[in-house]
C-alpha cells in the first residue's frame, strides 16, 4: 500500500521506460493507461511549472487530487468521462495566450488526442493517497483551543485576561502599568461603553465609593444603560456598510432603513446572544424578526438600471457580491470577494464557495417589505376582531334584503324628520366611480327630493352626461346621472326644502337598463334631523350579495341599530385598511433560479449550477440546488453559528477586544485570512472565544470580563521603556490613549452644552436641506436645532456624503465594509471643529448654562469635560483669558481640546 | 491604536526608537509586507520620496462629466461621414444603456487640422484643438461600465463600486504634497454643482482621511475655513494661543505620544490655510491679459465661473499643491442640461457646454506652459465614457459608449504632439493599442515617478492598490 502514498513522478523512474511506444498508436483499443501514456507527458511538459517546486496559477498536476480540481481559476482541471469542460484540455488546445504549455511548442496533435481519450475514458489515475483537502493549516481554521493562564508573577493581575497579557510583557521583558486613577476610569468606561461623558456627580460617587467591588458595579450599572447599545450599535453599523441612503449617483434615501439600526441597538441593549444576533440579520424573517434582515441589504444599492442585459446582469452579480462579502467580513472575518473570479490567493476558499455563498443569497433583492410591527399586528388583531363583529351582527338581522341590482332599489325605514339625506358609497361593481341616475326621498308618494339641494363629495369632471344636478332631477338613464370623482366610493347629499317626515328612498344606476357598471354595492343611507346629526337608517348591510337570489325587500325593516352597529364596525375597518403597513428595508425574499458559477466572474460565462452552501473549509449545509429560499438562509446562519466553526466566536471576541483598546488581538478584525494579521496574543483569543461561547454567547458578560481586568484598568501614561519596545502598545503595557471618534466627539460637545435629546430610535434627524432632485443634492443645513441635538447614531447616514463638520473625522462611506475606521489627524478637523458654527453655538450654550447653574463656570466646566478641578496653574490660566476675552471663548476651546477628545 | 499605527511605528524607527522590537512584533503580525509610505501623524502632507525619478511633480485632471462625445470632439472618422446614416455593421439587435439605437451619425460638428501636426480635430473645442502640438491624445480608452455614477467612481478610483480610494488619493498618501498651508489634494466642482459620483470622485475611501480632496473652488470657499461671525480677529487669536496652552499642558501628561502633538500641529495648519486659501482664490493679483485669456469676465456666467476655476487651479499648483480634480459639468441638473450627456439633443447641449470648457482649459494649459509649469506638471483631460457612434433610435443624441472613448495628456514625461491607439473605423471600439482605465492610472502613477504594482494600502485582506491586479504603463506615450 506504501507505494500509492508515492506521487507518480517517483514513479516515473519505471513508469516511463516500462512501455515503449506509450500510446502513440491511435488505433490502439486498449485504454489509456495514466502511468504508461499521460503522467510522461506531464512530467516533460507541465509539472515544470506546476508540481512540487512551483504552482503557477495555483495548479499542481503532479496528484491526483489537485489536478481534477484546477488552479485559481476555479474551473474544475480535470472531469472525468468530460474531456470538453476539462481546463486541462481546454488550455492544451487553446490558441493564443492561454494556450499550455506555456512555454515551447504545443503539445503534438497525438499527445493532445491521447489526453481527450484518457479524459473521455473516465481519467482513471492510480490512487496517490492525496485529497483535495479544504483542511487549511491556517491558525484561524484550527478548532478553538482551551488554554489555561499561564502562571505569571502574582503582583499584579486579577483576572485569566491579565495572565495572558503579563506573560506576553514578560516575554518582551515590559511590565503593565499601575492601575489608572479613578477619574481616568470612569471617563475611559464611559466614553467606551456610552460614547459620552459621565456627570460629575457620578464622578464624584465613584471616587468616594470606597467598597471593594466599587468598580464592578460602576461597570454593571454602565453595561446596562440603553446608551451602551446606541454606542456599540454603531461599530456594528460600520461593518454592514448601513446607510440610510442608496448610494451610487442618484442618492435616494431609504426611509425605512432605520428599523434595522434600531434593531441593533435594542440587541446590544438586550445582549442578545450572538449566535441569535447572528441568526436573526440572516433569518429573522423566519422567526418573525423583519427589521433584523437589514443586514442582507445594508449596502449600497445601483438603482440606475440599463437596457444591456449584460450590464443588468452585472449588477446583480455586484449586489450578490456585496451580501457575500458583508457576511464574510462581519461574521467569519473573511475576505471571500476575492473569489468571485477565481480561488482565492491566500484563504482556503474555492472560486466554486463564492458562487455557493452566492446561492444562499440569491432570492435576496433590495428593497423593502412589511415590518410585521407591533402595531401592525395590533391592527390585524383588531381587523380581525371587527370581521368577526360584523360577521355577528349580520346574524342578528332576521333575514337579508334582495342583493343591489342597477336598475333601482328601494331603502324603507320608520318614517323619521329630516332635513337632509345622505348617500355613501364605498363600494361600486365595477371598483370604478360610482353612478346614479336618480334619488329620489319619498314623504308618502311625493318625491321631496325634487326641491332638494344637492351636493357631493366630487362630480366627474367633462362629461355634460354626468352632473350633479342631474341627481334630483326627476328624469333617467345614463346621459342624465350623476358620477363621483372618486373610484369606489363618494358621497352625494340632498338638503329639503323644509324639514319633513320621510320614509324610503329610492335609488338606481340606470333605469332604462342600458348600463350595470358603476352599480353601488357597499354604501349607506343616513339622515339627519338637525344639520350635521346624521344617523344611519339604510344600507348595503342587509342586501344578500349582488345577484345572488332570494331576499325580500321588507326583511330588515326595523334593523337600523343593528345596521348602525355594522357600520361603525365597517368604517373602523376602513381606517385600518387604509393605514399604510409599516415597512423596512431588509430585502425583498423571492425562490431563485440556479445559480451558476461563472467563469472569471464574467456573468456571460456561466459554468455547472452550485448549491447553496457554506465554505467547505467549514464544511457542508448539504442542501439541494432548488432549495427553498428562506431554508438557504437558515442552514447558513446554522453552519456559522456552529461551535464548531473556528471563526465565528474568534471574529466576534476580536471585535470587543478591538473597540476596547482600540485595536484588536487580530489587528485587523475583518480578515483573519493568510493576508490579515497574527493574533499578537493568540491564546488569550482562544480563551475569550471560549468563555463567549461557554457563557451562552453573552457579549455583555464578555465585556465584563475584559472590563474588571487589570489590563483594562491600567494607567494610559507613556513610559520611555514601553514607548521605545513598543509604541502602539499593542501589548498592553500600557492602556493606549486614542482620539474620540465623530460621534463621540460630537455627543460630548452636546452634552457638555446640556442641550443633548436622549430620544431613542425612530427615524432620526438629517443635517442636510430637505431635497427631491431625481439625483439628490446634499446641502448642509444653515443652521441646527433641538430636532438636530440627538445623539448621531440617529443622525441619516448619507453614503459618500460627508456629514457636515464631522465627516471629516474619519467616518466611513458606507461604500466598503468598515471593520476598522482610520484614525486620521487633519487642518481640515480643525477647520470644521474651530470655526464651524456648531460648535460655537454648543460653545454659547454651555457658557448659559455654565452661568445658569451658578458655580464657578471654570471649575464647572472642567468637572463636566474634563472630570476634574483645574490646577490652579489651569485656573488662573483661564481666570485671565475669561476675563480678556469671554466664557464663549474659553468654552469654545474646551470644546477643540485633546484632553476632551482623547479617551483617557 | 489607530490607522497610523504601523506607520507610526515605522517612524519611530526613523527617530531611532526601538527599532528591532518593533520590527520583531510587527513581523510576528504578518503585515510587514509591501513597502507602503511611511507617514508622520504629525504631518501627513510632508512630502515624501517617489519610488524612481518622476517626470511629473504635479497633476491637474480636468474630468469632463457626463461622458464627452469622442467622435464628435476629437477621434475624426472619416468613415463615420461617408456611412452617415447607414445601420452600424456588427451592431445587430445591440442594446445599449438606453435601448436601441439608429444608423450612424456623422460628426456634428465638422473637423479640421488644427496646429502645425495638423491633427483633426472638431469646431466644438477649437481652442483646445488649436494646442495639439503641445497634446497627447489617447483614442483608444475603454472601461468597465456604461452607467455614469460607476464610470466616474472607474475614473477616479479604478474602481465601479463606492468606496473605493481616488486616484488623487492614493497620490498625494504616496508623495505627501510641496505645500504646507494648503490641502495636498484640491478638488474643484464645476460652477454649476457637483459630478454624478460626486465625492466619491475625491474621496480617501479607506485611506486615511488625511488624503481625502478637499473641495473649494473660486466661487465657495473651504467649508468652515473662515473665523466664524461674532468672534473678533483678536478673539480668534488669543483662543487660538489658550486652545495650544491647554493641548501644551495636557501633552506634558503624554509625553512623546504623536497623536497628540499631531493634533496640536493641525491646528497651526489650519491657522495657515485661513490665511493661504483666501490668498490663492482672490484673483485678482492676476494681469487682465491672464483674465481675459481665461476668459474669466466672460459674459457666460457658467464660462467665466470655470475659468475662474481653471486659473485657481494654476494657482494651486504654482503653490506647490500635488493633485488637482477640475470638474467640468455637474449631475443634478439632469441629464444633458448641466454636463456632457447627450441622449436627446447632442448639438443644442453641446453647443452650451463646448464654449465653457474649450477656451478656459486651453488657457490653462497655455498658461502653464508659458509658465514653464508644463515641464513639470501632468495636465490630464478625461471623461468617464464615450458615446455611440450612432444616434439613439428616434433621438438627435448619442448613448453611452464604454467600449472606446478618448483621453488628452499634456505636460510632463508625455509626447506631444502625438497620437496613441485608435477606435474602429467608426469610433465604436477600441481597436489599436486599447488602453484600460487601469492602465491609463499606471501611467499617470508612472510619471508621478511611482509604481502602481508597490503604491499599496492593506484593506481588509488585500495590499490594495489604484490598479486593482491590472495595468500595464502605457510606454508608447513617454516622451
Amino acid at each position: 500500500m506504501g507505494i500509492h502514498l508515492v506521487s507518480w513522478t517517483a514513479l516515473l523512474g519505471f513508469a516511463l521506460w516500462a512501455s515503449p511506444a506509450a500510446g502513440q498508436d491511435e488505433k490502439n483499443v486498449a485504454r489509456v493507461n495514466f502511468e504508461r501514456d499521460i503522467a510522461p507527458i506531464f512530467a516533460a511538459r507541465c509539472i515544470e511549472c506546476h508540481g512540487p517546486d512551483k504552482q503557477k496559477e495555483g495548479l499542481r498536476i503532479d496528484r491526483a487530487a489537485s489536478a481534477f480540481r484546477g488552479g485559481d481559476s476555479g474551473e474544475p482541471g480535470i472531469v472525468p468521462g468530460d474531456s470538453a469542460n476539462s481546463e486541462l484540455f481546454r488550455r492544451i488546445t487553446a490558441n493564443g495566450l492561454d494556450r499550455m504549455p506555456f512555454k515551447g511548442e504545443p503539445l503534438t496533435t497525438g499527445q493532445v488526442a491521447l489526453i481527450k481519450r484518457w479524459i473521455d475514458e473516465g481519467a482513471s489515475w492510480p490512487e496517490d493517497g492525496s485529497v483535495d483537502s479544504d483542511q487549511s493549516t491556517h491558525w484561524s481554521f484550527q478548532p478553538i483551543g482551551d488554554p489555561s493562564p499561564p502562571q505569571t508573577d502574582p503582583s499584579w493581575g486579577s483576572s485569566p485576561i491579565d495572565a495572558f497579557v503579563l506573560r506576553r510583557l514578560e516575554k518582551e521583558g515590559l511590565r503593565p502599568s499601575p492601575a489608572a486613577d479613578r477619574v481616568s476610569l470612569i471617563r475611559r468606561l464611559y466614553l467606551d461603553l456610552h460614547g459620552l461623558l459621565p456627570t460629575p456627580a457620578r464622578v464624584e460617587a465613584f471616587i468616594r465609593d470606597r467598597r471593594e467591588d466599587a468598580w464592578e458595579r460602576l461597570v454593571d450599572e454602565v453595561l446596562a444603560s440603553p446608551r451602551h447599545g446606541e454606542r456599540w450599535a454603531q461599530h456594528w453599523l460600520d461593518v454592514v456598510q448601513y446607510a440610510d441612503s442608496h448610494g451610487f449617483e442618484m442618492n435616494t434615501p431609504r426611509p425605512n432603513a432605520f428599523h434595522y439600526r434600531d434593531w441593533v441597538i435594542n440587541a446590544f441593549n438586550a445582549d442578545l446572544p450572538y449566535d441569535r444576533f447572528i441568526f436573526e440579520q440572516l433569518a429573522g424573517d423566519t422567526v418573525g424578526v423583519e427589521a433584523a434582515t437589514g443586514f442582507l441589504v445594508a449596502g449600497a444599492w445601483d438603482e440606475v438600471k440599463s437596457k444591456d442585459p449584460d450590464a443588468t446582469a452585472l449588477q446583480r452579480q455586484d449586489e450578490l457580491t456585496a451580501m457575500v462579502n458583508t457576511t464574510g467580513t462581519a461574521l467569519l472575518g473573511l475576505t471571500l470577494g476575492c473569489a468571485r473570479c477565481h480561488n482565492h490567493k491566500f484563504d482556503p476558499v474555492h472560486q466554486r464557495d463564492f458562487y455557493s455563498m452566492t446561492a444562499v443569497f440569491a432570492g435576496v433583492r433590495h428593497g423593502e417589505r412589511a415590518l410585521h410591527s407591533d402595531r401592525d399586528r395590533l391592527i390585524k388583531q383588531e381587523q380581525k376582531a371587527l370581521a368577526e363583529e360584523i360577521a355577528g351582527l349580520r346574524a342578528q338581522l332576521p333575514s337579508l334584503r334582495p342583493g343591489v341590482n342597477s336598475r333601482q332599489n328601494v331603502e324603507r325605514f320608520a318614517p323619521v324628520r329630516a332635513c337632509s339625506v345622505r348617500m355613501s358609497i364605498h363600494a361600486t361593481n365595477s371598483g370604478s366611480e360610482p353612478c346614479i341616475d336618480e334619488l329620489e326621498v319619498w314623504s308618502g308618494e311625493l318625491n321631496v327630493a325634487r326641491t332638494a339641494i344637492p351636493s357631493s363629495s366630487g362630480n366627474y369632471a367633462g362629461d355634460p352626461k354626468h352632473r350633479l344636478e342631474h341627481i334630483n332631477d326627476g328624469q333617467f338613464g345614463n346621459p342624465r346621472s350623476w358620477i363621483s370623482n372618486e373610484p369606489g366610493g363618494g358621497w352625494v347629499q340632498l338638503d329639503l326644502a323644509e324639514p319633513v317626515r320621510i320614509d324610503r328612498i329610492s335609488w338606481g344606476r340606470d333605469l332604462e337598463e342600458r348600463f350595470a357598471d358603476r352599480t353601488a354595492v357597499g354604501y349607506i343611507i343616513e339622515v339627519a334631523q338637525t344639520p350635521g346629526e346624521w344617523k344611519v337608517v339604510s344600507g348595503s348591510q342587509d342586501r344578500r350579495a349582488p345577484g345572488e337570489p332570494g331576499g325580500s325587500e321588507e326583511a330588515a325593516f326595523g334593523a337600523q341599530d343593528v345596521i348602525a352597529r355594522i357600520v361603525a364596525a365597517e368604517k373602523r375597518g376602513q381606517k385600518l385598511k387604509s393605514t399604510p403597513v409599516e415597512t423596512v428595508y431588509a430585502g425583498r425574499l423571492e425562490q431563485p433560479g440556479p445559480t451558476h458559477r461563472l467563469y472569471r466572474g464574467d456573468v456571460r460565462e456561466k459554468r455547472e449550477a452550485v448549491a447553496p452552501d457554506i465554505l467547505s473549509a467549514l464544511g457542508s449545509l448539504d442542501l439541494a440546488t432548488d432549495s427553498p429560499e428562506e431554508q438557504r438562509r437558515v442552514a447558513l446562519a446554522n453552519g456559522i453559528t456552529d461551535p464548531a466553526n473556528p471563526l465565528t466566536a474568534r471574529v466576534m471576541a476580536n471585535r470587543i477586544w478591538h473597540h476596547h483598546f482600540g485595536a484588536g488581538i487580530v489587528s485587523t478584525p475583518g480578515d483573519f485570512g493568510a493576508n490579515g494579521a497574527q493574533p499578537s496574543h493568540p491564546e488569550l483569543l482562544d480563551w475569550l472565544a471560549g468563555s463567549l461561547m461557554r457563557e451562552g454567547w453573552s457579549l455583555k458578560r464578555l465585556h465584563r470580563r475584559i472590563l474588571l481586568s487589570d489590563t483594562y484598568r491600567q494607567a494610559s501614561g507613556p513610559n520611555p521603556e514601553g514607548l521605545a519596545r513598543d509604541a502602539g502598545a499593542r501589548l498592553l503595557w500600557r492602556f493606549p490613549p486614542r482620539r474620540l471618534e465623530a460621534e463621540v466627539i460630537r455627543d460630548c460637545i452636546l452634552q457638555l452644552s446640556d442641550s443633548l435629546d436622549l430620544t431613542m430610535g425612530g427615524p432620526g434627524f438629517s443635517t442636510f436641506e430637505p431635497n427631491a432632485n431625481y439625483v439628490r443634492v446634499y446641502d448642509p443645513k444653515e443652521e441646527l436645532g433641538p430636532d438636530e441635538w440627538r445623539r448621531m447614531v440617529y443622525m441619516h447616514k448619507v453614503r459618500m456624503e460627508k456629514a457636515p463638520l464631522f465627516g471629516s473625522f474619519d467616518l466611513p462611506d458606507a461604500g466598503q465594509v468598515c471593520p476598522k475606521r482610520s484614525l486620521s489627524t487633519t487642518a481640515i478637523q480643525a477647520l470644521n471643529l474651530f470655526n464651524g458654527a456648531f460648535v460655537l453655538n454648543q460653545a454659547r450654550r454651555m457658557a448659559t448654562h455654565l452661568e445658569e447653574q451658578a458655580l464657578d463656570p471654570i471649575e464647572g466646566a472642567y468637572q463636566r469635560a474634563y472630570g476634574r478641578s483645574p490646577s490652579p496653574r489651569e485656573l488662573g490660566a483661564a481666570r485671565a483669558f475669561i476675563q480678556e476675552q469671554s466664557l464663549v471663548a474659553f468654552c469654545r476651546a474646551i470644546l477643540n481640546s485633546n484632553e476632551l477628545v482623547f479617551i483617557p | 491604536m489607530n490607522g497610523f499605527t504601523r506607520r507610526d511605528l515605522l517612524g519611530h524607527m526613523g527617530s531611532g526608537l526601538g527599532v528591532m522590537a518593533m520590527a520583531n512584533l510587527l513581523q510576528a503580525e504578518g503585515l510587514l509586507a509591501g513597502d507602503e509610505p511611511k507617514i508622520d501623524p504629525r504631518a501627513p502632507h510632508a512630502a515624501r520620496r517617489s519610488h524612481f525619478r518622476p517626470r511629473a511633480r504635479n497633476v491637474v485632471v480636468i474630468f469632463c462629466s457626463g461622458a464627452l462625445s469622442h467622435v464628435d470632439s476629437f477621434d475624426y472618422k472619416p468613415e463615420l461621414i461617408k456611412r452617415h446614416d447607414t445601420p452600424l455593421p456588427g451592431s445587430d439587435g445591440l442594446v445599449t444603456f438606453q435601448g436601441v439605437n439608429g444608423n450612424l451619425q456623422q460628426p456634428l460638428y465638422p473637423f479640421r487640422p488644427r496646429g502645425e501636426c495638423g491633427k483633426m480635430t472638431s469646431d466644438l473645442l477649437p481652442h483646445l484643438g488649436d494646442l495639439s502640438d503641445d497634446l497627447c491624445y489617447i483614442h483608444s480608452l475603454h472601461t468597465k461600465t456604461a452607467t455614469h455614477g460607476p464610470g466616474e467612481n472607474c475614473m477616479s478610483t479604478g474602481f465601479t463600486l463606492e468606496g473605493f480610494p481616488s486616484m488623487g488619493a492614493w497620490a498625494t498618501y504616496a508623495l505627501g504634497s510641496e505645500s504646507d498651508d494648503l490641502p495636498a489634494f484640491v478638488a474643484i466642482p464645476d460652477p454649476r454643482g457637483v459630478p454624478q459620483s460626486s465625492l466619491n470622485n475625491w474621496g480617501s475611501g479607506f485611506l486615511p482621511a488625511a488624503f481625502q480632496g478637499t473641495p473649494f473652488n473660486a466661487a465657495k470657499s473651504v467649508q468652515n475655513l473662515a473665523r466664524p461671525p461674532g468672534v473678533t480677529e483678536q478673539e480668534d487669536r488669543a483662543t487660538r494661543a489658550f486652545l495650544k496652552a491647554l493641548n501644551e499642558g495636557h501633552l506634558q501628561r503624554f509625553e512623546g505620544d504623536t497623536e497628540m502633538a499631531a493634533r496640536i500641529a493641525s491646528y497651526e495648519m489650519a491657522a495657515r490655510m485661513q490665511l493661504s486659501v483666501p490668498e490663492v482664490t482672490d484673483l485678482s493679483a492676476e494681469s487682465e491679459h491672464t483674465r481675459k485669456m481665461y476668459g474669466t469676465d466672460d459674459a457666460n456666467a457658467n464660462k467665466a465661473g470655470f475659468a475662474r476655476n481653471c486659473l485657481l487651479a494654476r494657482r494651486l499648483i504654482e503653490r506647490g499643491v500635488r493633485f488637482v480634480q477640475l470638474f467640468n459639468g455637474a449631475y443634478a441638473m439632469g441629464e444633458g442640461v448641466g454636463n456632457w450627456d447627450g441622449h436627446k439633443q447632442l448639438k443644442k447641449d453641446y453647443d452650451v457646454h463646448g464654449p465653457i470648457l474649450d477656451q478656459p482649459a486651453a488657457a490653462l494649459i497655455r498658461d502653464l506652459k508659458q509658465r514653464g509649469m508644463l515641464e513639470e506638471t501632468l495636465v490630464v483631460l478625461c471623461t468617464e465614457f464615450g458615446r455611440m457612434p450612432t444616434f439613439q433610435e428616434n433621438t438627435k443624441g448619442r448613448d453611452h459608449n464604454p467600449k472606446g472613448f478618448t483621453a488628452i495628456l499634456a505636460g510632463a514625461g508625455v509626447k506631444a504632439p502625438f497620437t496613441y491607439g485608435s477606435t474602429d473605423e467608426f469610433g465604436w471600439r477600441a481597436q489599436d493599442n486599447p488602453v484600460s482605465v487601469h492602465d491609463f492610472h499606471a501611467t499617470i502613477l508612472h510619471l508621478l515617478g511611482l509604481d502602481h504594482t508597490r503604491l499599496t494600502y492593506y484593506h481588509n485582506g488585500l495590499q490594495r492598490r489604484l490598479t486593482d491586479v491590472f495595468g500595464e504603463v502605457v510606454e508608447g506615450i513617454l516622451s
